[in-house]
């Protein structure tokens, strides 16, 4: 079709896009919905329920029919408003939900049953047999009734996040936004104006009217260019303010790439956190229509919209060229769009308007007191019944615009569960008084939609948030607008037969709000709930205040006693990517890599995920085909000969202070305070509430220096804990803590010969039992000079070391190691021998701290010393933990082929597996390549006298079960020989 | 002088550096870090040739430089001295403090050329007062604890777990990368 004069697109050049595979051309500047228009096509989608055909309705993001899914395969985009993209070359687009073609729906057949699917139809309809819902009812109504369909593989874009913290937030770009942000940058305030369109100006570039008797266009560009040149001013395009929260704080969404042909590697959107001294509201106004029957054909449009196509895309809009337009209006300003269609040659039919006393603003005939009472036309409109006196008469239509008139656009300002107030004289909900704190609404979104009252409202606007800043407004020479006449009259619908849609995303009309009435569900709540009206990605813009209207008319209330429903981000659909912010998969979290964690991987370790840590799990050998054979192997070697684990993940704190051994001795369940210097004591930490939390070591290297070690997976929480204690509980203890996990390498070595390993790093240091005992540590310095901690302390049950140097260091003490102990048979081991050889030896860990075990149970009671106060003693000794009578035990199967299932059940030998039966649970479990079966360890009700009796660990989720010896919980050297040899 | 040869935390034999449009990017493993905790502040600290910093600052001075990291507290940083016993060095200038090493507790990364705050609010939720130069504070940056340190308008060093340091580096590259394509 031949455009319209006078727009703002760029015809110079052209653009390729499909619709359904249909190539179609447009240019820069459109949206593809201006170009499907152009392209006459009015027929886009199909209805939610009825399948019946849909087109385009709005021109701007409330769109609530023009549905489309962009893209194909992993990128395809559903439910995408055709009035929202941004045409570029190559662009595809497909209609959704129908079956078959879009032209010949198969599901259009729904339409026929329409009296069954009233409203509340789901509610009435499908209550029995209950287990059909999830397997019949709902797969049925998801395929028939719906939006576009996810593709269900993973997204290939990406996205990222940025924060923002402007003295003043715009959000709109149209004639107030503009203002405000001119005025507030001129007076120094650091500004971000963010506006959801690709072009700044808002309805100024819809309007076609004048500034100074200039194009406003030629004063958007001049104020661009201002805001532009503005350092302390930051513009964001094709940005959308989605939801208020907390503290000032705006969600936005910037559509970063998505109008690009080829994004390259932009992120497709990004998130913006904005927190905002203060923030104006300018988002403008929403046009509402006016229902009457078949008023959802494709070509029945918002009058506004109309204009907006008309001037800024010079798109006329009929489905046939030549075809008269038609305009519905309540209002003066529907009339506009038919003088200034009329004006562009456009064949205008005339202004239907319920008024008797309707205005013509010339060029084209005015139906005063007339209505329309109905629609016809297949798939776009070709007539309307135009009623006037009591007297019907079908007219020739291509396209109709209704105008109900403007509802601002108060959704940002009633979130936080601000109420909006209703106007009696401009026929809208205004934004309340009780909104998000430090709101300012401007312009249309106040009510004030005239140019010139939007000018005037956004400096208002801005030097009222000016002036909580501190700052000074300077005065703004606004420009003269043309007078926009803004008489309207209180019409809400069309009564009559047949159906008139109020909501076209949901497929809610009239009379199923009059239903809804009928069925009692009249608060607006139930009505919302009871008819869907307002739901899914539009939010009921186009809808809400229309079907309030209609509820107030059949209960005889006035529209504010009727009320509105709350209001809650987003504000327009956000996708789940860009809410991650970017942070998805290798990003989705930091990944934390112990000092040894290259050299581990040239080993070919294979590494397993430990919180944020990467730990190497387990060396593979050529020849080992299996994980276990790998994980026998190591465990063996280092009870019979030496191993290395790297184990500075364990946290380690630094305390310091003259107080240091007090401090410890109140976080600690037993005493620590009179550990020796040079010495280590094994400790155990209790929650407030008495249950054991975390156990480690605790190595006092000074007088008032002590290192604890935590377990790996608490070191943050024990860190935090500790400096709540340090801070809030006992701040006059002198006492520093801090955290030094990262600053040491720490690497275990483990087994008979680690002595004489570490004999050939060590410089000068005096290794032997006299000279440095079980729990001894010291400050010495290994491979000529380098500076280090050692430790004498032992998971694993044998005589073993932890050598600490600085992390830099870490790698190369490990291949010095390796090579020093080559002739010793030094082997590396993981995580999962790690495992097996504290399960051998019957050393508490994660599965054993569970949070809900006791020192008791641990077989630890005696280390919650009852000579000192300490966290969680007191609450350790109350009734219900002090009772507690499960105990910690080894499991061996009675015969020696039948594995240990971590967490099954314990129950007694013949006892039915029952809750009331159940007589604790399997913790731990593996393979002992030392005993030759697996092993376990568990809690068992008083465990500690069932010392060989065989009981039953049940694992009823696979409905298995096994006799298991109780035995104890130290496979390997119970008298602790070898840790002290 | 120990035999064993160090490794950055980025796990390589020398520093990385990387230039991405006018920004400039480099691990900084001769940075010394040692944290500093007073008994009680206001206690003469002169023997450091510098003022410790009140909340939220950084300062430098001659050999060193200290930002603030809670009440009583400092890091102290010492570049190029990170082959040093730099926390014994630091403890032997302020007797009756507790000092702890922490040179290979943070990875520092130096970010170094025009528009920093434009790279700054796509990693951080601080305004930029808190990021100016001479500004030093521990914040948030994709799911990781850093302290921020702007020492110039055209310099900021972020320091993270030393662990993370991977992680920081892959944010710091991608993050760069993304505004240079933006702006291109």
């Amino acid at each position: 079709m031949t455009r319209l004069s006078g727009c703002l697109i760029d015809r110079s050049k052209t653009l390729r896009f499909t619709f359904n595979g249909r190539s179609l051309t447009g240019h820069p500047g459109d949206t593809l919905a201006s170009a499907l228009l152009a392209n006459g096509i009015q027929l886009v989608g199909r209805g939610f329920k009825y399948h019946r055909p849909r087109g385009i309705f709005t021109a701007g993001s409330e769109e609530p029919n023009a549905l489309v899914t962009l893209h194909d395969g992993a990128r395809s985009e559903p439910n995408t408003r055709a009035t929202m993209v941004e045409l570029f070359d190559g662009l595809q687009a497909r209609s959704q939900n129908h079956a078959g073609s879009l032209k010949h729906d198969l599901l259009a057949v729904n339409d026929l049953f329409a009296p069954f699917f009233a409203a509340g139809f789901y509610y009435k309809t499908f209550m029995w047999p209950k287990a059909f819902w999830e397997k019949l009812y709902e797969p049925a109504i998801r395929k028939a009734a719906g939006l576009g369909s996810l593709s269900g593989l993973p997204d290939p874009s990406t996205y990222d996040r940025g924060f923002l913290h402007p003295d003043l937030l715009v959000i709109g770009g149209g004639a107030a936004g503009l203002a405000a942000a001119l005025c507030a940058g001129r007076a120094g305030a650091q500004v971000v104006l963010a506006d959801e369109d690709f072009r700044l100006g808002g309805r100024l570039l819809a309007e076609g009217g004048l500034l100074d008797g200039r194009p406003a266009t030629d004063w958007v560009a001049e104020v661009e260019a201002e805001l532009e040149s503005l350092p302390n001013v930051r513009v964001l395009n094709r940005t959308t303010v989605f939801g208020s929260f907390d503290h000032g704080i705006y969600g936005a969404v910037e559509r970063v790439s998505e109008h690009l042909a080829d994004p390259g590697s932009r992120v497709r959107q990004t998130l913006w956190r904005i927190t905002a001294t203060r923030t104006v509201l300018a988002a403008g106004a929403i046009e509402r229509h006016i229902p009457f029957r078949d008023n959802d054909r494709p070509g029945v449009m918002l009058a506004g919209a109309i204009r907006a196509y008309a001037n800024r895309w010079g798109v006329s809009g009929q489905g046939r060229a030549g075809a008269p337009v038609a305009i519905f209006t309540n209002n003066d300003d529907g009339h506009r769009s038919a003088a200034q269609l009329a004006a562009k040659g456009v064949p205008v039919l005339g202004v239907i308007d319920p008024r008797d006393d309707a205005p013509n603003l010339g060029g084209y005939d005015t139906l005063a007191g007339a209505v329309i009472t109905g629609t016809r036309g297949r798939h776009g409109i070709t007539g309307i019944e135009v009623t006037r006196n009591g007297r019907a008469e079908w007219r020739d239509c291509g396209l109709l615009g209704v105008s109900g008139g403007w509802n601002p656009n108060v959704h940002l300002a009633s979130h936080h569960r601000g109420r909006p107030v209703w106007d009696d004289a401009r026929l809208a909900f205004l934004p309340g008084p009780n909104g998000p704190a430090g709101l300012i609404p401007a312009g249309a979104a106040r009510g004030a939609g005239s140019t010139t009252a939007a000018l005037a409202d956004g400096v208002r606007a801005a030097t009222t948030a000016l002036e909580a800043l501190g700052r000074t407004a300077t005065s703004l020479d606004l420009p003269q607008a043309e007078a926009e006449p803004q008489a309207q009259a209180a019409f809400w619908h069309v009564p009559g037969k047949g159906r008139a849609w109020v909501d076209f995303q949901n497929d809610v009309t009239v009379k199923d709000i009059a239903l809804a009435h009928q069925e009692n569900m009249r608060p607006v709540e139930h009505l919302k709930r009871w008819t869907t009206l307002g739901m899914a990605t539009d939010q009921g813009k186009t809808a809400n205040v229309t079907s309030l209207a209609v509820m107030a008319e059949l209960t005889g209330k006035t529209i504010p006693e009727t009320g509105t429903t709350i209001f809650r981000p987003p504000y327009t659909p956000v996708s789940m990517g860009v809410l991650g912010g970017g942070d998805s998969g290798k990003h989705f979290r930091p990944t934390r890599l112990t000092p040894t964690h290259h050299w581990a991987e040239a080993q070919g370790a294979i590494f397993t995920e430990v919180g944020q840590w990467m730990r190497a799990q387990y060396y593979p050998q050529a020849g080992e085909t299996h994980w276990r054979q790998s994980v026998d192997r190591e465990a063996l070697a280092v009870r019979a000969d030496v191993g290395l684990c790297d184990v500075t993940t364990l946290g380690k704190i630094d305390v310091q202070g003259r107080d240091a051994g007090e401090f410890l001795n109140r976080v600690y369940s037993n005493m620590m305070g009179t550990l020796k210097v040079g010495r280590v004591r094994y400790g155990l930490m209790l929650r407030e509430d008495g249950h054991a939390y975390d156990d480690g070591t605790c190595a006092r290297m000074a007088e008032n220096h002590y290192v604890v070690t935590t377990t790996t997976a608490n070191a943050g929480l024990v860190y935090n804990r500790m400096e709540f204690a340090r801070q809030c509980l006992w701040p006059d203890l002198d006492v520093t803590t801090i955290s030094t996990t990262d600053a040491w390498a720490q690497i275990a070595v483990a087994g008979p010969k680690s002595r004489e390993l570490l004999g050939r790093v060590v410089d000068e240091f005096d290794l032997s039992n006299e000279g440095f005992p079980f729990m001894a540590c010291a400050e010495l310095t290994v491979c000529g000079g380098l500076r280090a901690r050692l430790f004498r302390i032992s998971f694993s049950g044998e005589l073993a070391f932890e050598i600490a140097v600085p992390a830099r260091y870490g790698q190369a003490l490990m291949e010095r190691l390796m090579a020093a102990g080559s002739d010793l048979g030094v082997t590396p081991y993981g995580t999962e021998a790690l495992g097996v050889l504290r399960i051998e030896k019957g050393h508490a860990a994660g599965a054993e701290l569970n949070g809900q075990t006791t020192a008791a149970m641990l077989g630890l009671g005696r280390m919650v010393s009852a000579k000192k106060d300490s966290i969680g003693a007191v609450m350790s000794r109350r009734e219900g933990l002090a009772n507690e009578r499960r105990r910690l035990v080894g499991l061996m199967p009675v015969d020696d082929s039948a594995p240990v299932v971590s967490g099954a059940h314990l129950f007694t030998d013949g006892d039915a597996h029952t809750l009331d039966t159940d007589q604790g649970w399997v913790t731990s479990a593996c393979y002992s390549p030392h005993l030759g079966a697996m092993i376990g360890l568990g809690f068992l009700e008083d465990g500690d006298t069932r010392l060989d009796e065989v009981i039953v660990a049940a694992n009823p989720l696979e409905g298995t079960s096994a006799q298991l010896r109780v035995v104890s919980a130290h496979f390997i050297d119970p008298e602790g020989d070898r840790l002290r040899d | 002088m120990t035999e064993l040869i160090p490794i950055t935390a980025l796990g390589a034999a020398a520093a990385q550096s990387l230039r991405l449009g006018r920004l400039t990017i480099r691990d900084l493993p001769d940075l010394a870090l040692a944290s500093l905790s007073m008994p009680s502040e206001g206690q003469a600290s002169s023997g450091l040739g510098l003022t410790l910093p009140g909340p939220g600052r950084w300062t430098s001075g001659t050999d060193v430089a200290a930002f603030w990291t809670g009440p009583g507290q400092w890091m102290i940083e010492g570049p190029g001295l990170a082959e040093t016993d730099f926390a014994s060095l630091i403890a032997a200038k302020i007797p009756g403090v507790a000092v702890t090493e922490q040179t290979d507790g943070f990875a520092g990364f130096a970010v170094e050329g025009p528009r920093i705050d434009r790279l700054l609010e796509r990693l951080i939720n601080l305004p930029t007062a808190a990021t100016a130069p001479g500004c030093a504070t521990r914040t948030g940056l994709h799911h990781m604890s850093v302290f921020v340190i702007r020492e110039t308008a055209e310099k900021v060093v972020l320091l993270a777990m030393r662990s993370m340091a991977g992680t920081l580096w892959d944010i710091l590259k991608n993050t760069a990368e993304q505004k240079i394509e933006e702006e291109q």
